[in-house]
């Protein structure tokens, strides 16, 4: 579960980098698109986290 | 607990992350950058192959896909077949890149729209999603309108041995490349994407 956990930071860490990336580069589209695909489930699996961190 | 199923749409979006392969240098720490390719995709089916046969757990996994291969392996295969065949110049970039975010956030969305708005919600908000993707990338409204048609299309029949994450990349990129090089097609974008990291 750990790695789980550890695995999941890692993809909100590629997410992240890939939206700078795009934004550096003034590829905005796509670091629009980017944002709004990972934001709702991104959010979702945030707040599955924290649950389990409630609990 | 992980809500597995949230789990599963955010592994499938964050997929979408992929196409930052066309801001890498030629060179990636001394290996050319199409080999990474090869090596990410030999490193995903060695998970699986784990998965399968060594006990490894996954989380997320469906219960169908206990003794077959993984979505996140049939999704990894389409992405590195996309940027395989984008490197052999088979492929414009536009094209890989559209098919490449349409097929990580469309597939999700339908999912999630059949399972709580029903069939014609899923094919509905499917269409709406990959059209839209298409459009703010290419920019056609022909390849656009196809695209999404054909993407969503793709999604529908359950076959065991071609997965819908397979499927979702390859039959939309390959129909519209093949349609961009008959004469009466629009012009298409090429190259949408030029510098390095």
């Amino acid at each position: 579960m750990k790695i789980t956990r550890i695995y999941i930071y890692l993809m909100y860490i590629i997410v992240i980098f890939s939206i700078i990336m795009f934004i550096s580069e003034e590829h905005y589209i796509i670091a629009s698109l980017l944002f709004l695909g990972n934001m709702i489930p991104g959010y979702a699996m945030a707040t599955s986290l924290m649950e389990k961190n409630g609990n | 607990m992980i809500n597995e199923q949230i789990y599963r749409r955010f592994n499938h979006t964050v997929a979408a992350c992929f196409v930052i392969y066309f801001l890498f240098p030629e060179y990636i720490l001394g290996i050319q950058r199409e080999y990474t390719i090869l090596l990410f995709w030999i490193f995903i089916v060695a998970v699986d192959y784990l998965r399968l046969n060594k006990d490894l757990k996954v989380l997320g996994m469906r219960n169908y896909e206990n003794n077959r291969i993984a979505g996140f392996v049939w999704f990894a295969t389409g992405t590195c077949l996309i940027l395989g065949l984008y490197e052999l110049n088979l492929v414009p970039q536009s094209l890989a890149i559209a098919t490449i975010i349409m097929a990580a956030f469309t597939d999700p969305l339908i999912g999630e729209a059949n399972q709580k708005f029903g069939d014609k919600w899923g094919i509905g908000l499917g269409l709406l999603c990959s059209f839209l993707i298409y459009q703010l990338i290419i920019g056609v409204l022909f390849y656009s309108i196809i695209g999404s048609i054909i993407a969503v299309a793709s999604e529908r029949p359950k076959i065991k041995w071609f997965d819908d994450d397979l499927a979702m990349q390859l039959i939309p990129i390959l129909v519209l490349t093949l349609l961009s090089l008959i004469d009466f097609s629009p012009n298409l974008p090429q190259e949408i994407l030029g510098g390095d990291l």
